[in-house]
C-alpha cells in the first residue's frame, strides 16, 4: 500500500499540469491584486487607517508610507505577471509569497482564509519546477523546456487544496450549521430580491437546503476530485457550488480562483490540449527528466511533511481552548472556517482614572476604521491591541494611573446581544498570548 | 458514460429546483406574510422622506422669508417672529438628519448644518473680516443652525442686546449680512436635496434593494446608526461629561444659546423611530417580525420598541433646561444615557446582524 503510494508520488507525469496551474495563478493574482487597487483598497486598508492589529508575533510590522504601500502592490502585481509567464520564477514567486503575506500580516482586520490560502499556494509554488517549460525563462535563458516531472510535485498542489474543502466540511460539522442551518437563514432571506430565485431565499428549508448541501459538498469533493472517473462530476459541482456562493455572497476572487486552481485535477492530456494553443517558447525540447539530487528532494520532503503537518494541526488547536468556539474565536483563524457564523458586536471602551474611578469614554470612530471597528468588536484578541492602543495614546497625552475597560456586546448567529467580557478588567494590562481567555464572559 | 452521469445529475438538479418553485407556489397560495425589501424602500421614500424633505424646505423658506423681514426692519416683533421661525426648522431639521446619504451625503448636509457646539470666535471674526468661505471644513462650526442659535440668542442676552448687535453694534451690517449668507446657504442645501430626491434619487433609492454595501437598507440602517450615536455622543454624553472624567459641559449642549436642546433631542429620538416603525407602513419592525429575529429569547422588534419607548420615557424625565441639568441634576440625565447605550447596541448589533446587511462605509470582500 505505502509502495504503491511511494511508487505513484514518484512515478513521471506530464509537466502541463503545473504549468497550467502556474499560468492560472499567476493571471488570477494579477487580476486580483489589479481589482484590489482598483477598489481603492490599499488606501482603506493600508494607508487611511491610524492604527493597526498586527498578528501575534509580528507585532513589528508596520505598512510603509502611501507610496511604498502602491509601491507593494505593483511589485506584486509585476511578480504576478512574472510568474504567469514564466520569468525569474523562483524569484517572482518568492518576491510574490513575501509582499503578499507582509500585506496579510499587517493587519487582522483584513484576515480572510482565502488570503490565507493564497500565501500558502504561493509558499507552495516556490518550490516547484512550474517554469520549466511555456516560460520566458527558457527562452530567454536557452533553457529546454521539460517535458515530465515526478508526480509528486503536481500532489503537493492538489494536497494543498484537498485541505481547504475537507476542513470547510469538517467545520460545518457543527450543531448550529446543520440543525439550526445557521448563519445561512439569516444570510439568504437578505437576498430575497434576487430575479428568480429570490422568493426561494426566504424559505427555511432551503437554508437547511444549502447548509446540508454545502457540508456534503466540502467533505465529498476531495474525493471526487482525485478520481479520474467522477473528475467531471466533480468539477461540475466545482462550478455550481462556487458560482452559487458568488451569486449570493460578497467574497469576491474567491470563488474563481478556486474553480480556476481545480483543473489541476484534470487529467494530463486536458492540460496538455491546453497548452497546445500557446507557443513553446523553445525549439530543442530535452528528454531529461527534471532532476533533483537525493538530498535535495529529501529536503523538499521534510519541508512539506512540515508545511502540511502545521496545516493538518491548525484547525485543531481550538480543542484546547474551553468555551464556545464561535464565541470565543480561540484558535478560529487558519482553520478554514468560511463563512461560518453570523457575529456582530457593539464596543464600548473607557479609560477609567484610577484613583477618581471617574470615565472617559472612547468614540471608537477617533481611532479606527469602521471595519476595524467591526471586526474588533467581536474578537477578544483585537480587544487586546485595541486596549493598548487607546493606552498608548492617553499616555502620551500625559495620562497617568488609568485602566481601560470595555462594555462589549456581541450577537451570534442571531441569538441577540449578550456581553462579551467582563468589563472589570483592565484590558490595557493582559497581555495577548495563546493562553485562555478567562476574561471573555461564557456564552 | 460521463455524459450520462451528467444528465442525471442535472435531472436531478433540475427537478430540484423545479420541486423547489413548486414548493413556493403552494406557500403563496397560502398567503403567506410575505416581505419584500422595494415596498419598504417606497415607504420609507414617498411616507417618510421625501415628506420630512418638503416640510423641511418649506421651514427654510419661513426662515428665510423671516430673516429678509428682520433684516429689513430690526424691530423686537420682527426678531421674535425669526426666532420662532429658527426654532421651527431647527425641529424639522432634526426630522431629515438621519438621511445622510445619496442627495444630502454630497450635500455634506448634516454636519454643514449642525455641528456643535459651534466657534464663537470663528463666527466672530468671520463677521469682522468679511472674508470666509462657507464651505470649508474650519468654517463647519461657523455655520449652520448652532451660528444661528448664537446670533440670534447669544450668551445671557436680553433681547434689546441682541436687537444692538443688528442694529448700533459697529459690527451690526456685517452681523447683518453674516446671517443672511448662513440662511442663503441653508436654503441652497435645502432646495438642491429635494430636487434631486423629486427628480431622480427617488427611483435610484427605491431600486437598490440590496442587502450591501450601498444598498438603500443598509444607507438607511448604516445612517440610523450614526444619527443614534450623534445623539448619544453629542446631544447628551458629551454635555454630561462622558467624554471628560465627568467634568460636565454644558455650553457644549445642542441649542444652548436657545435653550432648546431637550425639545430637539426629543423631535430627533421620535424621528429615529418613526425610521425604524417605517410609520404606519412597511418599516423595519416589520422586516425583522418577518424574519422572526430573536433577542436572547423575545422577540427583537418587541425589544427594540420597547427600548425607544423606554429612552423616550427617560429622556422625558429629564427637568429643563439639559445644560442646567447635567450641571445640577445629573442622575436622569445618566439614566437617560444609559438606556440610549442600549439602544445604540441594539440597532448597532442587532439589527443588521438579523438583517443580514452589512452597513459599514466600506467595501470590502466577505469571507
Amino acid at each position: 500500500m505505502i509502495n504503491k503510494l511511494k511508487n505513484n508520488l514518484l512515478r513521471d507525469v506530464s509537466i502541463a499540469p503545473l504549468v497550467v496551474f502556474r499560468i492560472a495563478f499567476g493571471a488570477l493574482m494579477f487580476l486580483s491584486t489589479l481589482r484590489f487597487i482598483m477598489k481603492g483598497w490599499v488606501y482603506d486598508m493600508y494607508i487611511k487607517p491610524e492604527h493597526f492589529f498586527p498578528f501575534y508575533g509580528f507585532e513589528w510590522l508596520s505598512p510603509l508610507s502611501s507610496n511604498g504601500m502602491y509601491a507593494v502592490f505593483c511589485l506584486m502585481l509585476i511578480s504576478a505577471l512574472f510568474i504567469m509567464t514564466g520569468l525569474f520564477y523562483r524569484i517572482s514567486t518568492t518576491l510574490f509569497f513575501l509582499l503578499f503575506t507582509y500585506v496579510e500580516l499587517i493587519d487582522k482586520t483584513n484576515y480572510l482564509n482565502h488570503y490565507y490560502f493564497i500565501s500558502l499556494v504561493s509558499f507552495l509554488i516556490i518550490f516547484l519546477p512550474a517554469a520549466k517549460a511555456y516560460s520566458l525563462d527558457n527562452l530567454f535563458f536557452k533553457r529546454s523546456s521539460l517535458k515530465s516531472v515526478s508526480n509528486y510535485w503536481i500532489w503537493t498542489i492538489k494536497f494543498q487544496v484537498l485541505i481547504v474543502y475537507f476542513f470547510a466540511g469538517v467545520a460545518k460539522l457543527n450543531y448550529d450549521w446543520l440543525f439550526e442551518a445557521q448563519p445561512l437563514r439569516i444570510w439568504l432571506p437578505a437576498q430575497n430580491h434576487l430575479p428568480v430565485v429570490g422568493g426561494l431565499m426566504d424559505e427555511l428549508w432551503v437554508a437547511y437546503f444549502f447548509s446540508w448541501f454545502g457540508c456534503v459538498y466540502d467533505l465529498f469533493i476531495p474525493f471526487l476530485l482525485v478520481r479520474r472517473k467522477t473528475i467531471f462530476i466533480a468539477y461540475f459541482f466545482v462550478i455550481v457550488f462556487h458560482l452559487a456562493t458568488r451569486a449570493l455572497f460578497n467574497i469576491g476572487m474567491f470563488p474563481y480562483i478556486m474553480i480556476a486552481l481545480t483543473v489541476i485535477f484534470f487529467p494530463e492530456e486536458f492540460h496538455k490540449k491546453l497548452l497546445s494553443f500557446l507557443p513553446d517558447l523553445n525549439t530543442h525540447t530535452s528528454t531529461k527528466q527534471y532532476s533533483n539530487s537525493i538530498f535535495k528532494r529529501r529536503i523538499f520532503f521534510y519541508v512539506m511533511g512540515l508545511f502540511f503537518f502545521f496545516q493538518l494541526l491548525m484547525p485543531f488547536r481550538y480543542i484546547a481552548y474551553p468555551g464556545k468556539l464561535f464565541w470565543t474565536e480561540q484558535g478560529f483563524r487558519f482553520s478554514w472556517r468560511v463563512m461560518l457564523m453570523e457575529k456582530a458586536g457593539t464596543s464600548f471602551f473607557y479609560v477609567e482614572d484610577k484613583t477618581s474611578g471617574k470615565k472617559i469614554e472612547i468614540s471608537n470612530c477617533d481611532y479606527l476604521t469602521p471595519m476595524q471597528e467591526k471586526m474588533m468588536c467581536t474578537q477578544p484578541d483585537m480587544m487586546l491591541q485595541y486596549a493598548r492602543i487607546i493606552k498608548n495614546d492617553f499616555e502620551k497625552k500625559g495620562m497617568e494611573n488609568f485602566a481601560v475597560k470595555a462594555d462589549a456586546f456581541v450577537t451570534l448567529n442571531g441569538g441577540g446581544s449578550r456581553r462579551f467580557v467582563d468589563s472589570s478588567i483592565d484590558l490595557s494590562s493582559l497581555k495577548d498570548d495563546f493562553k485562555n481567555k478567562t476574561w471573555i464572559l461564557p456564552y | 458514460m460521463k455524459n450520462k452521469r451528467l444528465l442525471i445529475i442535472s435531472a436531478v438538479s433540475f427537478s430540484l429546483i423545479f420541486t423547489a418553485c413548486k414548493k413556493n407556489k403552494d406557500k403563496e397560495e397560502e398567503q403567506k406574510d410575505d416581505f419584500n425589501k422595494t415596498e419598504l424602500l417606497t415607504n420609507m421614500a414617498d411616507n417618510i422622506i421625501i415628506p420630512s424633505y418638503i416640510s423641511y424646505k418649506s421651514s427654510v423658506d419661513s426662515l428665510e422669508l423671516a430673516t429678509t423681514t428682520f433684516i429689513s426692519n430690526k424691530n423686537n416683533a420682527n426678531l421674535l417672529s425669526l426666532r420662532a421661525k429658527f426654532q421651527n426648522v431647527y425641529l424639522s431639521f432634526e426630522v431629515v438628519s438621519a438621511f445622510e446619504f445619496g442627495p444630502a451625503e454630497s450635500e455634506v448636509f448634516r454636519s454643514g448644518a449642525n455641528t456643535f457646539p459651534c466657534d464663537t470666535p470663528q463666527i466672530n471674526s468671520n463677521i469682522n473680516t468679511e472674508v470666509y468661505d462657507l464651505n470649508m471644513a474650519s468654517n463647519f462650526d461657523a455655520k449652520g443652525y448652532p451660528a444661528l442659535d448664537y446670533l440670534l440668542y447669544g450668551k445671557g442676552k436680553t433681547d434689546q442686546q441682541i436687537l444692538d448687535h443688528f442694529t448700533i453694534d459697529s459690527n451690526a451690517v456685517k452681523r447683518s449680512g453674516y446671517l443672511i449668507a448662513l440662511v442663503a446657504e441653508l436654503k441652497t442645501k435645502a432646495t438642491s436635496i429635494v430636487n434631486q430626491w423629486n427628480s431622480s434619487y427617488r427611483t435610484t433609492f427605491i431600486s437598490s434593494n440590496g442587502s450591501d454595501i450601498g444598498s438603500s437598507v443598509g444607507l438607511l440602517v448604516n445612517q440610523l446608526n450614526q444619527d443614534l450615536e450623534i445623539t448619544k455622543n453629542y446631544r447628551v454624553g458629551i454635555p454630561l461629561g462622558k467624554k471628560t472624567l465627568g467634568v460636565v459641559l454644558p455650553e457644549k449642549c445642542e441649542a444652548y444659546y436657545s435653550k432648546a436642546s431637550l425639545v430637539l433631542l426629543k423631535k430627533h429620538v421620535e424621528s429615529l423611530e418613526k425610521i425604524y416603525l417605517g410609520n404606519s407602513g412597511k418599516g423595519f419592525d416589520d422586516y425583522l417580525d418577518f424574519l422572526n429575529a430573536q433577542y436572547n429569547g423575545a422577540s427583537l422588534n418587541a425589544t427594540i420598541t420597547n427600548q425607544f419607548t423606554v429612552v423616550k420615557e427617560k429622556i422625558n424625565l429629564i427637568p429643563e433646561t439639559l445644560d442646567n441639568s447635567v450641571v445640577n441634576n445629573q442622575a436622569p440625565v445618566d439614566v437617560a444615557y444609559t438606556e440610549l447605550q442600549r439602544l445604540v447596541v441594539l440597532l448597532k448589533a442587532d439589527m443588521p446582524s438579523a438583517l443580514g446587511i452589512v452597513i459599514t462605509y466600506q467595501d470590502t470582500d466577505g469571507d
